[in-house]
């Protein structure tokens, strides 16, 4: 039965790395830009997570090395060191983006300029990530991420998509001269979900969680349902403003405008609500962005790692873990607005996303480390689809970034 | 065969740069689009805060975002590529002065005038948005 | 006995491996491998080496002397092949962690720098 908890490592998992300050601004612009017209690409995100999260966890349960452990095992230190870097650039400008998410949502509740918060943000983060047991880090932001379940509710009490939204599903409204900003969230959507970082962690998290040969089911269970929650989440954020913000004509470009579509349908309560929800998924994800990073290069250099030992028995994991953190604050500094930055590290996740998902293609063939468990046919041509769309999305992410400025 | 492949990519994204003239929207558009979507934002929140629909902590927070993305647009403003007449330009930066009052100072409490800010941000949204292209 | 096939097989499978010792102390990854050409024509693995100068080595021939300037095989560690005890994956070694140099840095990061900061369990 206690095995079963180990869904809560689903559900965190997509709480940091499917909802976090970058997928919270996406859906919502989505929706308040083109209604209901880029759900399509939240269900493909969410497809192609699910296959990726599952094979992962399934690789780490029989073989019992993490995908960073992999990579450099089977790729050489030379090829290893392309996901590695990219990785330590993207993460680090995601990370002061959560951070910045978290102090937002902070903000809203206290009213405090985010500005202060920030650093009461990243101390928190710290805290919480140098003595917190797994299961804390685990727990802690998933049960908070429930709170994302209240979207749902704002909908049913806004009456649901008004009929003349409805045509957006499979005819999204783009007007001139905003087919770049339609394609540009396509790809932010697809980018800021399908993130490595998300895979270092969970196959990270199945070690620490002591999963093996008889968790399998486990694995894909945890798989479907916590991204599947995580994706309800986002599609929820993405109907809130469509049916609120896009008759305002407010494109929801700040994190608190999104609150206000909570806001219309549940008063004071809805607008903390979602600020709950932006605290929690934000808190989640950096944890999981600043814990990815450093199971990546802790593993990848063999050191001591986890959570569950004592700063001092894995030493330069958690050094590492603590300077990540100072370079994140760092760029958080500078003040730049934190959806921005969640926009910018998307962009940089995107352009590598190729070199950081194709070692999946050859680790899940190679039976020395999972047996006779290998793919089978069908899982081989998903994860040569899941890299199709990732080259394409690498391709088309600098230039619409530039083309638009950012979104 | 990675030649060939370079080539194409490279073939693609200089079509993409080429067409982007059609593809997206040059950047006083979008800047004044943008502009009018924060204005929007600000009086909705303004209005909402006043109706008991945020509470002004919200509110207030929210401000300080609409105000880093609303700075020193009057200065921006008339260099930028695309704008269509001086007039036009001109009409934006009058509406912008008591917009941009109203979001540095937004009035959350019973004491001040908050329909007058309301209204000018109203104002500045519509224009700007309609500039936009909306 | 192994083969000359074998042989080489093995030296591919060793080289990026994890390190383990007997009390399960992970103390590093094998960045480079030394190899003696013995009387008899057959080359026979010596020495496992890890450290930033050998990975250096392995980036590229050129950052050879840059490494060996800058780092005076200072983290450079030599672990014979005679210690090895398993091989896969996973390298287990016959020794506890104390008994090899290389797995001193997590004790000097512990003692020099963790411990100022507060909560780092010692």
């Amino acid at each position: 039965m206690k095995k079963w908890f180990s869904i809560t490592l689903g559900i965190v998992t997509a709480t940091g790395g499917f909802l976090d300050a970058g997928t919270v601004a996406t859906s919502g612009e989505a929706g308040a830009k083109f209604g209901l017209g880029l759900i399509w690409a939240v269900l493909l995100a969410t497809v192609a997570v699910i296959l990726l999260v599952e094979m992962i966890g399934r690789f780490t349960a029989l073989s019992q090395k993490t995908y960073a452990d992999a990579i450099r095992e089977n790729f050489g230190f030379k090829f290893y060191l392309l996901p590695l870097i990219s990785g330590i650039i993207a993460e680090s400008l995601l990370l002061a983006a959560e951070i910045g998410g978290i102090a937002i949502a902070l903000s809203l509740f206290t009213g405090i300029s985010w500005h202060y918060l920030f650093p009461v943000a990243a101390l928190l983060v710290w805290i919480l990530s140098w003595r917190a047991p797994f299961s804390l880090i685990e727990n802690g932001p998933a049960l908070l991420g429930l709170i994302t379940l209240s979207f749902l509710v704002g909908i049913v009490v806004l009456g649901g998509p008004p009929r003349e939204l409805l045509p957006t599903l499979w005819k999204p409204d783009i007007k001139q001269g905003e087919l770049a900003d339609y394609l540009f969230l396509v790809a932010a959507i697809l980018g800021a979900t399908i993130s490595p970082y998300l895979l270092y962690f969970y196959s990270s998290g199945a070690r620490e969680e002591k999963w093996s040969r008889d968790s399998l089911l486990l694995n894909r269970v945890t798989a479907i349902v916590g991204m599947s929650f995580g994706s309800l989440g986002s599609i929820s954020l993405l109907v809130l403003g469509a049916i609120v913000l896009r008759p305002l004509n407010i494109s929801s470009s700040t994190l608190g405008e999104l609150g206000l579509a909570m806001a219309k349908p549940l008063g004071p309560l809805g607008a903390y609500l979602f600020a709950g929800a932006l605290f929690a998924t934000c808190l989640g994800a950096a944890l999981e962005v600043m814990l990815g990073v450093s199971y990546n290069i802790a593993q990848g250099f063999g050191w001591e790692w986890g959570e569950n030992k004592k700063p001092v028995e894995a030493a330069r994991f958690n050094l590492v873990l603590t300077i990540i953190l100072l370079v994140a604050v760092a760029i958080g500094l500078f003040g730049t607005d934190p959806l921005q930055l969640a926009l910018l590290a998307s962009t940089v996740i995107a352009l590598f996303l190729p070199i950081s998902l194709t070692p999946f293609l050859f680790i899940m063939n190679d039976p020395d480390y999972l047996g006779d468990h290998t793919n089978g046919r069908f899982a081989n041509i998903a994860i040569i689809c899941v890299l199709i769309i990732a080259f394409i999305v690498a391709v088309i992410a600098l230039p619409l970034e530039i083309l638009t400025g950012g979104g | 065969m990675w030649k060939n492949a370079g080539i194409a990519l490279l073939l693609l994204v200089l079509l993409m740069m080429a067409t982007g003239c059609q593809l997206t929207q040059p950047a006083f558009t979008r800047t004044v689009g943008n502009a009018g979507s924060a204005f929007a934002a600000a009086e909705t929140t303004l209005s909402y805060a006043h109706e008991g629909k945020i509470t002004y902590a919200y509110a207030s927070s929210s401000f300080v975002n609409y105000q880093s993305e609303l700075e020193g647009l009057d200065q921006s403003l008339p260099s930028l590529q695309g704008a269509p007449s001086k007039q036009t330009v001109q009409h934006l930066l009058d509406l912008y002065k008591p917009a941009i009052q109203a979001v540095d100072a937004p009035c959350l409490n019973q004491s001040c005038n908050w329909r007058a800010q309301v209204a000018s941000l109203n104002r500045a949204s519509k224009a700007f948005l309609e500039a936009g292209g909306s | 006995m192994a083969g000359q096939k074998d042989q080489l097989l093995v030296m591919h499978n060793i080289i990026d491996n994890q390190l383990e010792t007997k009390d399960q102390c992970k103390i590093g990854r094998v960045a480079d491998i030394e190899a003696e050409l013995c009387d008899d024509g057959k080359l026979v693995l010596t020495n496992l080496v890890t450290g930033p100068q050998a990975l250096a080595t392995r980036i590229s021939s050129r950052l050879r002397p840059v490494a060996e300037f800058l780092l005076r095989g200072r983290f450079e560690h030599h672990i014979p092949i005679s210690e090895v005890k398993e091989i896969g994956p996973t390298l287990r070694l016959r020794g506890m962690a104390k008994d090899y140099s290389v797995g001193q840095s997590d004790r000097w990061i512990a003692e020099h720098i963790l411990r100022w900061i507060p909560g780092n369990g010692r």
